[in-house]
């Protein structure tokens, strides 16, 4: 895997927060972890500097892309 | 302070980072922790070594990852518990103010048990373990006492095995020689914090470096 530094296996995970309940949740960054415990540490200790209403992770590799950055939609 | 040591030598930057935060969080509990010993008529800390009722475990600075990992795992999780069964106790003051930090803890106990699955430190944890117990305290001591008063919401026994089973895993082997134990301290070894620390945490080696008035 790309970012095996330390860890034998791990997964990257997207952070997404929000400031206010009426504001869409948005993506602040990422985190490389071995399990879902160290992520949740990582992202809270990582991007813990506003005052978030809400902060979820998603494992990157649980996103389905239906197409991207100068791919046609169909 | 043991875990800000570790902000730039941990085995990760994610790791650097998350000892950093950790360390940021309990100074803000331990302020907490001052204010509210101070509300409930505590007298003022300690000023020297051997006044201070830390747990041996933090005496030294680590020289292994293994012993912050087992820090992180064990002593935050027997922190917690502590912190849990004051604040499900009956005192208003410790009820009302101790709910933020057990949010914050439990990241602790999420770091510091993954990175258990990860790093070896049986012998790091087995270590932190014995001095948790001790700092919990015998059986019918003072801990059993303030639960029977309803101002902890559980005794020596059930936190000893909420401890059991927020690490995953049995207590060490081998009994703690209890005529040892200062009940003040909460510790059976003697000794105290190394003199360069105790200096940062008093302030004393921030002077050295303030400018002379003239």
């Amino acid at each position: 895997m790309a970012y095996s530094r330390v860890h034998a296996s791990v997964r990257e995970y997207d952070v997404f927060a929000r400031k206010a309940r009426v504001e869409p949740l948005r993506q602040v960054g990422s985190v490389v972890a071995p399990d879902d415990d160290l992520a949740m540490a990582y992202a809270r200790a990582t991007y813990d500097e506003e005052r978030w209403v809400e902060m979820m992770i998603v494992p990157r590799d649980a996103v389905i892309r239906l197409w991207g950055p100068g791919e046609s939609e169909s | 302070m043991r875990y800000a040591e570790w902000c730039i030598a941990a085995p990760s930057l994610e790791a650097d980072i998350a000892a950093a935060a950790m360390g940021l969080d309990d100074i803000g509990h331990s302020r907490v922790l001052y204010g509210s010993l101070k509300e409930l008529g505590a007298p003022d800390g300690a000023t020297d070594q051997s006044g201070y009722a830390n747990v041996a475990y933090l005496d030294r600075s680590w020289t292994d990852w293994s012993e912050f990992v087992a820090a992180n795992a064990v002593l935050d999780s027997g922190f917690s518990l502590m912190i849990e069964a004051l604040a499900n106790g009956n005192v208003e003051v410790l009820r009302s103010r101790l709910k933020k930090m057990l949010q914050e803890e439990r990241y602790h106990a999420m770091h510091g048990r993954s990175w258990m699955r990860e790093a070896k430190a049986d012998d790091a944890v087995a270590h932190a373990w014995r001095e948790c117990l001790e700092w919990f305290g015998p059986e019918n001591g003072d801990v059993d006492q303030l639960q029977r008063e309803g101002k902890l919401a559980q005794g020596v026994l059930e936190l000893r095995r909420l401890l059991e089973e927020r690490i995953g895993g049995h207590a060490p082997d081998g009994g703690i020689d209890w005529s040892t134990w200062d009940p003040v301290r909460r510790r059976t070894a003697p000794g105290g914090i190394d003199k360069e620390t105790l200096d940062m945490m008093q302030g004393l080696a921030e002077k050295r470096y303030m400018p002379t008035s003239g």
